[in-house]
């Protein structure tokens, strides 16, 4: 685990020539899947910097799993060239050689997150066009800017019909069975919205994850699950996110009107019903990772509270995606 | 074996002295996270105690119905007479929960290539009773919720 002695201990080693002192180390809470702290370092010259510090848990513990490899990669091709700001990458310890685990340092970015401007009743319709512009932009990301290494669907059709059968096949090496999603992703196969060009797609796209500056444009941040797919995605799995207030629910129509408006789609694109159908394949990955949790522990390995904890995440996840197949077919 | 206190009710006093001594002594914020965590966890583990056999095995019957009957609205189907057959071979006499729970998990999938069936060749009222099993099971796990909610981002 990182903490102020291996943090000070890599900073000597990576910028020894600065003789940096950590001053504050304070971890962030909160979070579902990495570890993450803040720090302060003031440097021999006098001026001071602030960090924060991504980490991967310790090996065979938590719920949520993700290549910290791929995250680096991808912060340091994108780092300058999206219209919103995205971490700017600092210092990689890509073995956990001197910070314990494979762990990341990026700027410290002054900003207030979205989630807490939309608590204020007065910032909900200002909250829901930051975040609606925000994931536009993420969407309009030109695709020669990633990282090669970052997977490309050959098209769409191919694309959805992946991950309809990834939906299918979640139980399919776990000890337990779930019937439901077998009944949504044959419902999900047999109602097929319209396609649209593939793009960026954040992955984890929450307001928590949009912080908003006095000026300028907003840093999103937490790109573990970025890749390129379908960007209804990201609304989808947005849509039914169950951390008051939901911008997408406070305003259906007028969302994704907006959002529209921004990207160009069409209505028959993105509507209630496509982004219902997307708010499946969106939370079908992260679904997939509680049934590996939870299933670890009925092989006898045991991945920490987290993962017996969001067994109900399981159960209220399912549920709502049985909802939706029954009004995709009605 | 002692009977009374029930399995659920000395759960339930786990929890209540998890929340009235434990937690409120705790100062470390991570530590008090795990608590509550756990306090769920025990209470979601006490209605699962009280209830989950009767449950998995009146689930279960109601599964075989139904999956006898798309079958023979659409027979032959390969993923759906094999998960009968292993159903059928369940030790479903047994009452030990490992016994029950592996009925009940054959029992699934029977579920699951009954219902693949029924919405593949288009079996309006076996996929309307699909739902129904469907809408039992969700019913149970959200029992089995007790109220839960999610936290955190």
């Amino acid at each position: 685990m990182t903490d102020e002695p291996r943090l000070q201990k890599f900073l000597n080693h990576v910028a020894g020539d600065r003789g940096g002192t950590v001053t504050v180390f304070r971890p962030i809470s909160g979070g579902y899947s990495r570890l993450s702290a803040l720090a302060t370092v003031r440097w021999a010259d006098g001026s001071e910097e602030s960090f924060v510090l991504r980490s991967d848990p310790p090996p065979d513990t938590g719920v949520f799993d993700s290549d910290r490899d791929c995250e680096w990669r991808l912060l340091e091709a994108i780092s300058g060239k999206l219209p919103i700001h995205t971490p700017r990458p600092r210092w990689y310890d890509p073995t956990g050689q001197h910070l314990g685990a494979k762990c990341f340092i990026v700027d410290f970015f002054q900003g207030r997150p979205l989630s807490d401007i939309a608590q204020e009743p007065d910032q909900l319709s200002r909250a829901a066009e930051i975040y609606v512009d925000t994931l536009a932009e993420v969407h309009r990301t030109p695709l020669d800017v990633l990282p090669p290494a970052l997977e490309r669907p050959a098209d769409w059709e191919s694309y959805i019909e992946g991950l309809v059968e990834h939906l299918s096949r979640l139980d399919r090496d776990i000890a337990d069975s779930n019937p439901a999603l077998h009944f949504v992703a044959a419902q999900l196969a047999a109602h097929r919205p319209p396609p649209v060009p593939l793009t960026f797609v954040h992955g984890d796209a929450q307001p928590a994850n949009i912080l908003v500056p006095d000026e300028g444009p907003v840093l999103m941040i937490d790109w573990e699950f970025a890749r390129i797919g379908d960007p209804r995605e990201d609304l989808g799995y947005y849509s039914h996110l169950p951390v008051p207030p939901n911008l997408y629910e406070a305003d259906p129509p007028g969302f994704l009107a907006r959002y529209r408006e921004r990207t160009g789609l069409t209505e028959e694109q993105v509507n209630e019903d496509t982004v219902s159908y997307f708010y499946v394949l969106g939370m079908a990955r992260l679904l997939g990772q509680m049934f590996d949790a939870t299933d670890a522990l009925a092989r006898g390995q045991s991945r920490g509270v987290m993962a017996t904890y969001m067994m109900n995440g399981i159960s209220a996840t399912t549920t709502a995606f049985v909802e939706v197949a029954r009004q995709l077919a009605h | 074996m002692l009977s009374r206190p029930t399995t659920e009710q000395i759960l339930l006093d786990c929890c209540r002295e998890l929340m009235t001594n434990v937690l409120p002594s705790l100062t470390d914020a991570t530590a008090q996270v795990s608590v509550i965590m756990v306090e769920t966890v025990l209470r979601n583990t006490a209605v699962r105690a009280a209830h989950e056999v009767a449950w998995m095995r009146d689930e279960t019957a109601e599964i075989e119905a139904y999956a006898q009957a798309v079958a023979g609205q659409a027979p032959g189907t390969a993923s759906l007479e094999t998960a009968m057959t292993a159903l059928a071979s369940a030790p479903r006499d047994s009452l030990h929960l490992d016994d029950v729970v592996e009925t009940y998990c054959r029992a699934g999938n029977a579920l699951s290539a009954a219902l693949e069936t029924a919405v593949a060749s288009g079996l309006a009222p076996l996929i309307q009773r699909g739902e129904e099993i469907l809408d039992v099971r969700s019913g149970h796990e959200t029992d089995v919720m007790a109220g839960w909610t999610p936290t955190g981002r």
